[in-house]
């Protein structure tokens, strides 16, 4: 009994503990992982052969697990859109916040969009906020494009404390300076516009800073008494033909005129009396335009010098007619609508007109006086002045709050109950609720703006403070578009506007493409370096590419289990992994073949080669993981994918050097021990 | 043995030649960056009827793409480049192109704004400074121990002037490519080249090394100092031409099978790897006994 029991137990310590042993089992584990790693990369195989079993033995063994190899976008097509988020109008503090949001709103377009595991994420380079969307296996990026695009930016903004309205010492110095140099050139100007044969038209050309006219010697046609040039007028009046005036000095600007030539014109005073139709411009009446025109008609047949002015306060659509009797004062040629002006002009004093239609309505017109007036042709040299609004930053009026769409929980279509117009209500999440309850208490009294894409949509004046977290949106909509911002605000709103900055897409044909031809690659450098390898090695050679195998199949399953995403670039670093893989076996087979030559045994030729290449592979490959390193930090993805391959096959290149190809060698040392070298690329030993 | 330290001028005169025409090159021509560097936009198209580039290119100024670059690309396809453009735009361009010349698929779509492309450069600029500054920093720790009749800082300089010599002429002939071929330099090649810096230090090393061992066996034997590199040389040759060469292998395959995008990628390893090799037999190793040489004629 005891015999067998030591048997046995001797047995068992030979089995784990004598360096024969422990080779074996080495070897065992190894390729015990390896095939474990295989069926991860590939598990048709073991899911056949459970089926099989299952078939034949009744015995059912769960299915392998399943990961996809997970792919960038240049290999399964998609977009890679880079959004800059405008955060420049909010503090500091909030900016992360602000980004988080847009992350969010975003998230939920693109999830409503239907993509497999959208990638939305925010970095912030060079003091700018972004964010990143990437769309894999997208059909239609313009469509996705449009809808991330057309998110709504809503805000609510209260009034802003007041801004400076004085300049600075340092402000006046700059805006005295720049009107100095202003009156100065004007100055100049002046003197060479008045010099004998001067060219005034060269003068405006070299001095003029008005864009508009500098290039036509300064020309501004002829101006009048009412017209926009009215305060050149007077100055105008007291030219002769030719002459030039003097400085004429305002706030904006010097100018310097020429008067080229006068002409009369004729200018009328008129009274009208306007019927408009829905339809028409500016109407807000709802009869049509058949009901109009009898109205007209009627008003035509009543109307006399003596009653019209009674008519139009009545009658007249125009607003304010009730007050000022449709009185249009003086006015020239080119200041009224065509057919207006027409039969305005052609009429006589104290006549009342036919029915004229224009696009505002019918008109009656009663025509009550006539004028000659003269108007002057000009040229004019403008410099340019600089006044205190034009320092002073634009007075911001509404101030940030923090209450942005972020915080929406729901949008959607109701009534005014007084009006019975359609307006959106707003139902703001638990912070929101908090936010516009604070907001609300401190502005009692005062407005507090929404701005729906940058623009004030409604201005509403707190009455009390609002707790329940709900707001109205009263913009003047019709049902329609009421319905559609209910829909957008629901299907998220911005808290902060959002650019697109850069856009990536590769169509699917062109992934598959690639894919394709990625493979190809990969296996031809392979099976390359595979035979090369085996002749010129021999039989190491042919343990370093059964290692290669074991490697490739080890380094294939980690990328599903970290996971790395595989674009081309990264199949590329993969594929030169490979070839840098057995760097480290051919480091200690050409060492291994020194120690042979020298005589040394096998066995002991193995390992001091081991020993000996050691350091060379791990500086070598120290080298390029810095540069992996480096370049994993140069962030575009398609350089990543390269860098983290090439870094994860240079890692695991090292052990499966040391570790695979070491205990291979070590297994068959002893088989060849007194053979031939020639295998092992040696020459016969004399 | 192989005597390559006996012809020690001839492979540095070939080496130098080659990174002057390469000064040369970048100088006159100058590098053809990629739109990941200046901002622009890149478009693939596949026509069922490929127009000609003339036609193309006429049309697509009449209709206000800017700078627009055209090159055939494969069987039917093209690639088109031109100023940035906004999403509207490019629906514009394409729908205006399958109007004007039939049936097309639109492959691929790139558009970098200004601010992405100035921010790559800087990084690009950044990357190969710290990597070569943590290349010089590596090599330094590697060659710590002092060493005769050379002293250690000297291996040092060599092995930097043979890395230059790795990136510089892979520089020089995408001047040349980017000129005559139109192949543009982009964040890839910058990647290409930090790789080639990082592989390429090692070979160098490795013989830098075996030189070390070898003159430390021969106990302060410095008189066949030339010999002793040149017995390290031949040591180191078959790992260093076979460690090339089973990446070479891997690469070689990626240019020929990988595909358009990756193919100038690929070029630019093959050519810097390749060199990086050739750099540590034939310009390290001499490059060390000349330099020994000069200093013991002043010493005399």
């Amino acid at each position: 009994m005891n015999k067998i029991k030591r048997f046995f137990a001797n047995a068992g310590k030979k089995i784990f503990t004598t360096p024969r042993a422990k080779v074996w089992w080495l070897i065992v584990l190894i390729l015990a992982f390896t095939v474990l790693a295989g069926f991860l990369d590939y598990p048709k195989y073991y899911d056949q052969g459970v089926n099989w079993l299952k078939k034949t033995t009744g015995i059912s063994l769960p299915e392998f697990y399943k990961l996809p190899f997970r792919l960038g976008l240049d290999l399964q097509g998609g977009t890679h859109l880079i959004y800059e988020a405008d955060t420049s109008a909010i503090p500091d503090k909030d900016r992360d916040d602000a980004l988080e949001g847009v992350r969010d709103v975003i998230e939920r377009r693109v999830n409503a969009f239907g993509v497999a595991e959208p990638v939305v994420q925010t970095t912030s380079a060079g003091g700018s906020q972004r964010v990143i969307v990437e769309l894999a296996g997208v059909k239609d990026v313009s469509q996705a494009i449009k809808m991330i695009g057309e998110t709504p930016l809503l805000e609510f903004k209260e009034q802003a404390a007041a801004v400076a309205t004085e300049l600075t010492a340092e402000q006046q110095k700059e805006m005295d300076d720049y009107n100095a140099a202003a009156k100065k050139k004007a100055n100049e100007a002046l003197k060479k516009a008045r010099a004998k044969g001067a060219d005034f038209a060269a003068l405006a050309k070299e001095y003029s800073d008005d864009e508009a006219t500098k290039n036509i010697g300064g020309d501004l046609g002829f101006i009048t008494k009412n017209g926009i040039y009215s305060d050149l007028y007077d100055d105008a009046e007291k030219l002769k033909i030719n002459g030039v005036s003097g400085l004429i000095e305002t706030d904006d600007n010097i100018s310097i005129i020429k008067l080229a030539a006068t002409q009369d014109s004729k200018e009328v005073k008129a009274n009208h009396l306007l019927i408009c139709w829905s339809g028409a411009q500016s109407c807000t009446g709802t009869i049509t335009k058949e009901e109009a025109k009898k109205k007209i008609d009627e008003l035509k047949a009543q109307a006399t010098k003596e009653n019209f002015i009674d008519l139009v306060k009545a009658n007249s659509t125009e607003p304010g007619a009730a007050t000022s009797g449709g009185d249009l004062g003086w006015f020239g040629k080119d200041m009224m609508v065509k057919p207006f002006e027409d039969a305005t002009f052609a009429m006589k004093v104290g006549e009342i007109s036919e029915v004229i239609e224009t696009q505002f309505g019918y008109h009656l017109i009663y025509k009550t006086d006539e004028r000659t007036v003269e108007e002057y042709r000009v040229s004019i040299i403008l410099i340019d002045k600089k006044t205190k609004e034009e320092i002073l930053p634009p007075a911001e009026e509404w101030a940030y709050t923090g209450l942005t769409g972020k915080q929406l929980a729901k949008a959607q279509v109701q009534f005014d109950p007084n009006t019975n117009t359609p307006e959106v209500g707003l139902e703001f999440n638990d912070e929101g609720k908090k936010l516009f309850g604070e907001i609300t208490t401190r502005n009692v009294g005062k407005p507090v703006a929404i701005f729906l894409d940058g623009e004030a949509i409604s201005i509403p004046r707190v009455n009390e403070p609002i707790k329940e977290g709900t707001a109205v949106i009263s913009g003047n909509f019709s049902i329609p578009e009421a319905k559609i911002l209910a829909q957008r605000l629901n299907a998220g709103a911005l808290p902060v506007p959002i650019n697109l900055i850069s856009q990536e897409t590769i169509g699917a044909a062109l992934g598959q493409e690639s894919v394709t031809k990625s493979l190809m690659a990969g296996l031809i450098g392979f099976l390359a370096v595979i035979v090369f390898m085996i002749l010129y090695y021999r039989l190491p050679g042919f343990l370093s590419a059964l290692a290669l195998v074991f490697y490739a199949v080890l380094v294939l399953a980690l990328f599903k289990l970290i996971p790395v995403t595989l674009t081309l670039a990264g199949i590329a670093g993969f594929v030169l992994s490979v070839g840098m893989a057995v760097d480290a076996n051919v480091l200690i087979f050409e060492r291994m073949k020194e120690e042979l030559r020298w005589g040394k045994p096998l066995g002991s030729a193995i390992d001091e080669a081991f020993k000996r290449a050691w350091p060379s592979i791990r500086d070598g490959n120290l080298t390029t993981l810095i540069s992996c390193l480096v370049l994993f930090w140069f962030s575009t993805s398609m350089i990543k994918g390269f860098a983290l391959t090439l870094s994860v096959g240079v890692i695991l290149s090292m052990f499966s050097a040391l570790f695979i190809t070491r205990s291979f060698l070590r297994l068959i040392a002893p088989w060849f021990h007194n053979k031939s070298t020639w295998l092992f690329g040696v020459k016969n030993k004399k | 043995m192989v005597n390559i330290i006996g012809h020690r001028k001839l492979w540095l005169i070939i080496a130098g030649a080659l990174v002057v025409a390469s000064i040369v090159a970048v100088s006159l021509w100058g590098l053809k960056f990629g739109i990941d560097f200046t901002g622009g936009s890149l478009l693939e198209l596949s026509f069922e009827n490929r127009p000609a580039t003339a036609d193309l290119a006429s049309d697509l100024a009449n209709f206000g793409a800017e700078s627009v670059s055209i090159q055939p690309a494969g069987e039917s396809g093209v690639l088109l480049r031109f100023k940035s453009v906004d999403e509207t735009k490019h629906q514009e361009i394409l729908k205006h192109l399958e109007e004007k010349f039939g049936k097309m698929e639109e492959k691929r779509f790139e558009s970098i704004g200004p601010t992405i492309g100035k921010e790559l450069r800087t990084k690009a600029i950044y990357s190969v400074v710290i990597v070569l500054i943590c290349i010089i920093l590596y090599i330094a720790w590697a060659f710590r121990k002092v060493s005769k009749p050379i002293a250690s800082w000297k291996y040092g300089v060599i092995a930097v002037l043979a890395l230059l010599h790795d990136v510089g002429i892979p520089i020089g002939l995408f001047a040349i490519l980017g000129h005559f071929a139109g192949v543009e330099v982009n964040s890839a090649f910058v990647a290409a080249v930090l790789t080639i810096i990082g592989y390429s230090v090692n070979d160098t090393i490795i013989v830098f090394d075996r030189t070390r061992e070898n003159l430390i066996r021969a106990g302060g034997d410095y008189e066949n100092f030339d010999k002793i590199v040149n017995e390290s040389v031949n040591q180191t040759f078959a790992r260093s031409i076979n460690t090339t060469l089973t990446t070479l292998l891997a690469l070689v395959a990626v240019f020929f099978w990988g595909g358009e995008s990756v193919k100038y990628f690929a070029l630019a390893l093959i050519v810097g790897i390749g060199l990086g090799a050739y750099s540590s037999i034939f310009i390290a190793s001499p490059a060390l006994v000349l330099w020994e040489e000069l200093t013991v004629r002043k010493r005399r």
